[in-house]
């Protein structure tokens, strides 16, 4: 018994004479991540349009952008004016698109859409919440007065950015 | 909240999502050991997996580029890659330093039908 007391006391005091803090310690730091969720592709629904719209045969780009802390960065996406690569075209080419928040990782980021701020081919957003945000990107070009697009491969980029306040 | 559901099934499906990092947000030139050049060390990570090449550019606050000099102003980066890089700005080019960006370069060969060209910019403060 007096064995059994002895060895609990000296586990005991034992342990606590080794018992050290061992602080783990870590910093965040602010951050701006762009991912490319999903790669777009034009639909071809009339002769003379592409569309990355689902109605048209499209697949709409999805591009995320994640940001550690909030109010440090702007994100500013533009659907495309130009081909980055087509056949030799021999007319104009009409462009639209659309940029719209689709997913939110944060109910504060709600307000996203309707302050976004649109000028030529860019929209603007302010993040000011962190967490990740979706965005899905829109792109139309329509070729010429009723000219069917000449046939081959047409490429073109959107343009991702984030920019520190 | 349906919101929120269907971007993480965003999250779980599109697992191959790929991204671009820099780092820091705020960097800051120091003195560099050539006489009237500053320097300030940045920090890129490519998770793209369709890019290896990154561009580097110095803009002023309307965005005119602003001359610097790197190791390399083009960056590979094989996918997964950290990479740290000094960046040389002249001294009487300082003041006018507003952004430190870096562009995603995609291979003509690379770029499906609607490709993402990806930028971020850092910010002096």
């Amino acid at each position: 018994m007096f064995k059994s007391i002895t060895l609990i006391s000296a586990m005991i005091v034992a342990t606590s004479a080794y018992a050290v803090d061992s602080p783990i310690t870590g910093n965040v730091s602010s951050k701006c991540s762009i991912f490319t969720d999903k790669a777009g592709v034009y639909g071809n629904p009339t002769p003379d349009e592409l569309s990355t719209l689902t109605a048209d045969g499209g697949v709409l780009p999805i591009i995320r952008y994640d940001v550690s802390i909030a109010d440090y960065y702007t994100a500013k996406i533009s659907w495309p004016n130009s081909f980055s690569s087509s056949p030799t075209l021999t007319d104009s080419i009409a462009w639209d698109g659309e940029v719209t928040v689709s997913a939110t990782s944060d109910a504060g980021m709600s307000g996203y859409e309707a302050a976004k701020v649109e000028y030529d081919n860019h929209t603007e957003y302010d993040l000011t919440v962190a967490g990740s945000t979706w965005f899905t990107v829109e792109s139309e070009a329509v070729y010429g007065q009723d000219k069917s697009l000449p046939g081959g491969e047409y490429k073109a980029n959107v343009v991702a950015e984030c920019i520190a306040d | 909240m349906n919101k929120f559901y269907y971007g993480l099934a965003i999250c779980l499906i599109n697992s191959s999502a790929i991204a671009h990092e820099l780092t820091p947000t705020y960097p800051e030139l120091r003195p560099s050991y050539i006489d009237e050049v500053s320097v300030t060390n940045m920090k890129m990570w490519n998770r793209r997996n369709d890019v290896q090449y990154y561009e580097i550019g110095v803009f002023d606050e309307e965005w005119e580029p602003i001359p610097f000099a790197t190791p390399a102003a083009l960056l590979k980066l094989e996918y997964l890659e950290h990479k740290s890089f000094e960046i040389y700005i002249r001294d009487k080019d300082v003041a006018r330093v507003e952004y430190i960006c870096t562009t995603s370069k995609q291979l003509k060969i690379d770029v499906q039908s609607t490709g993402v060209k990806s930028k971020i910019c850092s910010r002096m403060k």
